[in-house]
């Protein structure tokens, strides 16, 4: 590795550990952050220092907010007979580009994951049962991800939800759009028979 | 640089750089060793769901003089465990056992009886859903296979055989000792506890599964085996909290 001025070093470091960022990556990013006028860099730097001060999670939902609570919790519009689950924040915006759930969210904070020490008690489970205590919300739908993790605790949510009398519901995973059936492993064809419905 | 072929168990992965993964695995012929899956974590990767944890696999990979990553060009499934890990308990007990077989092998060397010992295991618990008494069966087997399991049957102070009392045990000393040497603060492994710790070492887990097993003894097995593995390796395991929170809730 080329050795870099001890700033630009650091720089590249911090990048380093944004998602989806290596090293060849992270050095592109931090030349144009150098080329680019003093003002638009710091104007980065402010933006993120901001967000960082003004965001928090909403108290119901776990949602990231700078209200609490947040938009969806308090929009009189939506639907409060049901609640998404997911395991991030930013899942919430994949699903609100559907523009075909106008229901409530409620935000885990990631998945089962033992090998990285997560079981339930460090999910945001305890809080989504509470919810459920008036008896206004009738159904839920579990959209953790089709991982390995998302399935394993969309499997033990439901066994623990059911039982409450409530209606439980998965989204359907299987063969991504755009994609051959040729190309699909084993696993992924079985969750998409398993998801398969009436048309 | 030669192609290398061998069957292998993925104890984990993690995600690498802005697409790939680096995978910790069991070669059946090689031993434990770690290498990189470029593109494995793009959609239509061509790893499909080779690399996910405990996958037995047949795989293919080039080994470089100068670097210890390996680099995996290409897997076959033989059995995939991604099914049983839906059930999270299920799902804790096979991280458990990936967990400790990484932490305790050394790199590079060859273990036929550690890669069966956790296929069995991992067998057992896809078969009963159970995880108490496999993992008894791994966790005492790791520390016999690791050398570091003292003699079950006499007092390691005074030499006397045991009988029908318990014994008592601690990860900071060898042996277990009698109800008369041992010292304040150590760990009881109850009578039933030592009958189940020899017939592991001399049964197959199979015929023990088909035995209604109190938890207690099992525990307690669980227990003494875990303190024996974080005292060889200087650190507590991840999943330990968990599995025992776990064993917990269902005694
Ligand atoms: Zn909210
Ligand atoms: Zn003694």
């Amino acid at each position: 590795m080329p050795d870099f001025a001890a700033p630009i070093a650091r720089l590249i470091d911090e990048l380093k550990h944004l998602p989806g960022i290596g090293q060849k990556t992270a050095q592109r990013l931090a030349y144009h952050l150098l080329r680019a006028s003093p003002e638009g860099a710091l104007a980065l730097a402010e933006a993120i220092r901001n967000a960082k001060e003004k965001i928090r999670e909403c108290s119901v939902c776990n949602n990231i907010t700078d209200t609490d609570p947040c938009l969806y919790c308090t929009n009189p519009a939506r639907n409060r007979k049901t609640i998404c689950v997911v395991e991030e924040p930013n899942n919430i915006l994949a699903v609100e580009k559907t523009r075909h759930y106008s229901g409530l969210y409620h935000v885990l904070g990631g998945a089962l994951a033992p090998l990285q020490g997560v079981g339930p008690e460090q999910l945001k489970i305890k809080s989504l049962i509470e919810r459920l205590k008036n008896g206004a919300v009738e159904e839920i739908i579990i959209a953790t991800n089709p991982t390995a993790e998302g399935e394993a605790t969309a499997v033990y949510l439901s066994k623990l939800l059911k039982p409450l009398g409530v209606r439980v519901t998965r989204i359907g995973v299987g063969i991504p759009v755009g994609s051959d059936l040729e190309f699909a492993d084993e696993v992924t064809m079985l969750k998409a028979m398993e998801g398969r419905r009436d048309i | 640089m030669p192609l290398k072929e061998s069957e292998a168990i993925i104890l984990r992965s993690y995600p690498l750089g802005e697409g790939d993964r680096l995978v910790s695995f069991l070669s059946r012929s090689t031993g434990r060793l770690r290498g990189v899956a470029r593109g494995a974590r793009r959609p239509k990767s061509r790893f499909g769901s080779t690399l996910e944890p405990l996958s037995h696999i047949r795989i293919w990979f080039y080994e470089r003089e100068t670097r210890d990553l390996v680099r995996i060009n290409q897997c076959e499934l033989i059995r995939s465990f991604l099914a049983t890990q839906r059930d999270y308990a299920a799902g804790l007990g096979l991280a458990v056992i990936s967990e400790v077989t990484e932490a305790v092998l050394p790199e590079h060397e060859p273990s036929d009886a550690a890669f069966r010992l956790l296929l069995v295991t991992a067998g057992a618990i896809e078969r009963s859903g159970q995880i108490a008494l496999p993992l008894a069966y791994f966790n005492l087997w790791t520390v016999r296979l690791g050398g570091w399991l003292p003699p079950l049957d006499h007092c390691a102070s005074c030499g006397i055989e045991f009988g029908v009392e318990g014994v008592f045990a601690s990860p900071m000393r060898p042996g277990l000792l009698c109800n008369n040497c041992r010292h304040p603060g150590m760990r009881v492994i109850s009578p039933r506890g030592l009958t189940l710790a020899r017939r592991i070492l001399t049964e197959k887990l199979e015929r023990l599964a088909e035995e209604d097993w109190p938890s207690a003894p099992v525990n307690e097995l669980n227990a003494y085996s875990l303190d024996l593995i974080e005292h060889q390796i200087e650190r507590k395991l991840t999943t330990r909290r968990l599995l025992e929170k776990n064993l917990e809730s269902n005694t």
